[in-house]
């Protein structure tokens, strides 16, 4: 018997992915699921991302720090780049921590799973109007600090955090919230 | 300790779905629920809507109010 795998375009997954992910194919992560592992990965995943966001910074950096041989701005550069590749692999350990519920569409899940994921979404509006004030809070009392400057700020590793969070946040709230996933 | 502010409904799902030789995943099954979903309600952590506690006891071959109640069930009842 041959069944479509239909793919939500909206959600950005396949049918099979999210019945993979809610069913226990993948027990080798079931470790993962225990509510304290998923709240490590929850500190994990917030590290990270404050982390990439400050690498906005990164300009401003490397003259606070005084770097100015190639070879210590490309060891910086590594690390920046390490901690995005971490952050990604944390966004996909998270996922699977939480079967994917949060990025599940409707028909694919039950009654409770439906409030859990619509409760997350919740929180997590909330939680970005705060950090939203925090970056404007930042923008209008930052200069003070050199390295928070205009000249030193680049944009893209905000952006790039930016991003990581309003994909992560709801999957880090249900992993940090629930007690059984 | 549940965490939902909604009025508690109790219930009797796990004392018959054991009788029955049923596991969670088997329940879970007949109604079209996730098994955690079945761990939650005999917890009592979850009230379900009246539909899944419909279909809970139809599949447990019980009358809703023997399996469901607002009231805590008396043991062995």
């Amino acid at each position: 018997m041959s069944k479509k795998n239909k793919i939500y375009w909206l959600e950005g997954v396949t049918e099979k992915g999210v019945k993979s992910l809610l069913n226990d194919e993948n027990s080798k992560f079931s470790w993962l699921r225990r509510q304290r592992n998923r709240r490590i990965l929850v500190v994990f995943m917030a590290m990270g991302i404050m982390i990439t966001a400050l690498g906005s910074y990164y300009s401003g950096l490397k003259e606070e720090l005084r770097l100015d041989g190639s070879a210590e701005i490309v060891w910086l550069t590594v690390v920046v780049l390490f901690i995005l590749f971490a952050v990604l692999v944390g966004y996909s350990l998270l996922r699977i921590a939480v079967r994917g519920i949060a990025d599940a569409p409707t028909e694919l899940l039950d009654e409770r799973q439906v409030r859990v994921r619509d409760t997350s979404y919740r929180y997590a509006y909330q939680i970005s109007g705060y950090l939203l004030m925090g970056l404007l809070l930042l923008y209008f009392f930052g200069p003070e600090i050199s390295i928070f400057s205009d000249t030193a700020n680049d944009g893209s590793y905000l952006l790039i955090a930016t991003l990581f969070a309003y994909a992560s946040l709801p999957s880090m709230v249900l992993a940090w919230r629930e007690r059984d996933i | 300790m549940s965490r939902n502010p909604e009025e508690p409904v109790f219930n009797r799902i796990e004392e018959v779905r054991t009788a029955m030789g049923l596991t969670r995943q088997d329940l879970a099954d007949k109604v079209g629920v996730h098994y955690q979903t079945i761990g939650y309600l005999e917890r009592e952590e979850y009230s379900p809507s009246l539909v899944l506690a419909l279909r809970i006891s139809k599949s447990l071959n019980q009358e809703v109010s023997a399996l469901f109640s607002l009231l805590p069930f008396k043991k062995g009842k």
